[in-house]
């Protein structure tokens, strides 16, 4: 079975400084596979590189064994991909609803877009209290909610999160944890950039560690919690 | 009264047009925050392609005006699809990250060489053409007031299509998207929107809403020119900002408000007719120094 993303030798930068150094990883289907790296490590940007949104300056990306490099973000998410984006990213002057719609932009069949979008409803019933309210005015809770119920509207094969417990309380950040597990456990592979280290390995299977742009780390869960150079890397 | 009614017609007339234009500048500003400066001279194109139609479908025989009106029509609205596509894909997108000012002053040029282009390389092009009359002639008399058949249906078709593009903005996946796009590009592009297609398709859509302007004012008063677009270009513009830039209904009311102004301009004040304009525009801006963010200023889920 092929990897759901497998990276090779990744280069990427903005303007001048390289931001990602020979990175390669695997992400084995089925699996949370996480990405732990400190502030400015590169988590983001290789993310972006594997949407498009950034295309890298050398190495290969494959998404379920098909070469993506330099492919469009609309036909990369074609193959079955969906992000919930750092900081969540509604659409602040859409609806509830028509974010969630947006989620799954790509389907044409409207009775199923109905039907996905009330599963996401039945996961969060304080989404369907407020579908017609503005996005932008939901709290910081609600949002992340927004952008999770988005993310599964796409009804995808691979789930890449970005730092989903970013500025919610514990109380969220455990729910969120609790929800990440239970989406693999639709048989959706999970991607999950975090620097929540311990809760984060408590629900991975395998892992890698970002530092200054270069994987210094990686393995199962159980290995990286006893790996000496992973605590190098990230307690400093 | 029936002065008074004429002019409420012909007001009704050319604010219907200036909001048709108005709308295009704000749907380009929504998707990309570019003002196209050659919109104006699209919305020319468009007139001349329509007459264009008109006459090639009169030699090819087909004398009955619908027909005619029919050619014009399509062929307008399909040309200037295609040139706001193509002003799009080839300069627009290409300059996106340059400065703004670069972008402005690049449509401006290209404005400025489609107006000659057209002077030059159409037949006869530096004189005006008499746009033939494809609508019923007929009118309705009440009292000394007489409505004219060929007024109204303009009026009614071009509020059906603010009416249709209200509806396309607002219930369709293609107005979600267009809308996405607007308030976020990159995060429309990760929910798997086509980026560049909706920009296209987005400036195909303005670009031929300018061209029933075009042809509507071509078959209002009977003639087009080659300078047609200047004016009708920087009063839509204007009818964009005082509305709120990037506001969809903002720019209709802006439009509706300069065809006021003009014709305040004309009957109610002091002046000779003739400085209807120079009113208006002072009157915009003076608008604009009282509400620099427009009449209705960006608000929830208004943008486009
Ligand atoms: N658009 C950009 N232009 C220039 N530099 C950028 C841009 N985006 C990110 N960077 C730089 O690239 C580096 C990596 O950023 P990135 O966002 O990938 O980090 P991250 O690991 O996601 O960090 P965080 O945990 O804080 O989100 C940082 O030094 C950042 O300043
Ligand atoms: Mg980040």
């Amino acid at each position: 079975m092929d990897a759901a993303i497998e990276i090779s030798g990744l280069h990427a930068a903005y303007d001048k400084a390289d931001v990602l150094i020979d990175v390669s990883l695997t992400v084995a289907p089925g699996t949370i596979t996480c990405l732990l790296g400190s502030n400015g490590a590169g988590k983001t940007t290789l993310i972006r590189a594997i949407l498009g949104l950034t295309p890298p300056r050398a190495g290969s990306v494959k998404v379920f064994g098909a070469e993506v490099t330099g492919e469009a973000t609309h036909r990369v998410i074609a193959r079955g991909v969906a992000c919930i984006p750092e900081g969540r990213r509604m659409f602040p002057k859409l609806t509830v609803a028509e974010n969630l719609r947006l989620g799954a932009y790509q389907e044409p069949s409207e009775a199923e877009i109905k039907r996905r979008l009330a599963e996401v409803y039945d996961t969060f019933p304080r989404l369907a209290e407020r579908r017609n309210q503005l996005a932008g005015t939901m709290s910081g809770g609600e949002q992340a909610m927004v952008s999770i119920g988005r993310g599964l509207m796409g009804k995808p094969r691979l789930l890449i999160v970005d730092e989903p417990s970013l500025g919610l309380s514990p109380l969220y950040v455990k729910e969120n944890f609790r929800i990440i597990e239970g989406i693999r456990a639709r048989g959706i592979t999970v991607f999950l950039v975090e620097q929540n280290v311990h809760q984060t390995l408590a629900i991975a299977d395998a892992g890698y560690v970002l530092s200054g742009g270069r994987v210094v780390a990686g393995g199962t869960a159980a290995e990286l919690k006893s790996n000496a150079e992973f605590h190098a890397a990230y307690f400093g | 009264m029936d002065l008074f009614g004429q002019y409420v017609v012909n007001g009704l007339m050319l604010g219907t047009v200036y909001a048709l234009v108005a709308v295009g500048f704000t749907l380009f500003f929504g998707v990309l925050d570019v003002i196209k400066f050659s919109h104006g001279d699209v919305l020319m194109v468009g007139a001349f392609t329509g007459f264009t139609a008109a006459s090639g479908a009169a030699a090819l025989g087909f004398s009955h005006p619908l027909a005619q009106l029919a050619a014009t029509v399509v062929f307008a609205l399909a040309g200037t699809a295609a040139l706001g596509a193509a002003i799009a894909r080839w300069l627009i997108l290409p300059l996106k990250s340059a400065p703004r000012l670069n972008i402005l002053l690049a449509t401006l040029m290209l404005g400025t060489a489609l107006r000659e282009s057209v002077r030059l390389f159409y037949p006869d092009g530096s004189n005006p053409k008499a746009f033939p009359a494809l609508l019923p002639t007929s009118s309705w008399q009440w009292g000394q007031f007489t409505l004219r058949a060929d007024s109204s249906i303009l009026v009614v078709t071009g509020v059906l299509v603010i009416v249709g593009l209200h509806l396309l903005i607002n219930r369709t996946r293609l107005g979600l998207a267009i809308r996405a796009v607007a308030q976020d590009e990159e995060t429309a592009r990760t929910m798997g929107i086509n980026y560049t297609l909706i920009v296209l398709v987005t400036f195909a859509l303005g670009s031929s809403i300018a061209a029933v302007a075009g042809v509507m004012n071509g078959l209002y008063y009977n003639e087009i020119n080659f300078g047609m677009g200047l004016l009708l270009g920087l009063i839509g513009f204007s009818a964009a900002i005082i509305g709120g830039l990037g506001n969809l209904y903002g720019a209709i009311l802006g439009g509706f408000l300069f065809a006021a102004l003009q014709m305040i301009g004309a009957v109610a004040m002091p002046f000779a007719s003739a400085y209807k304009d120079v009113f208006a525009f002072a009157v915009v801006i003076a608008l604009m120094a009282w509400k620099p963010t427009g009449l209705i200023p960006e608000r929830a889920s208004d943008r486009v």
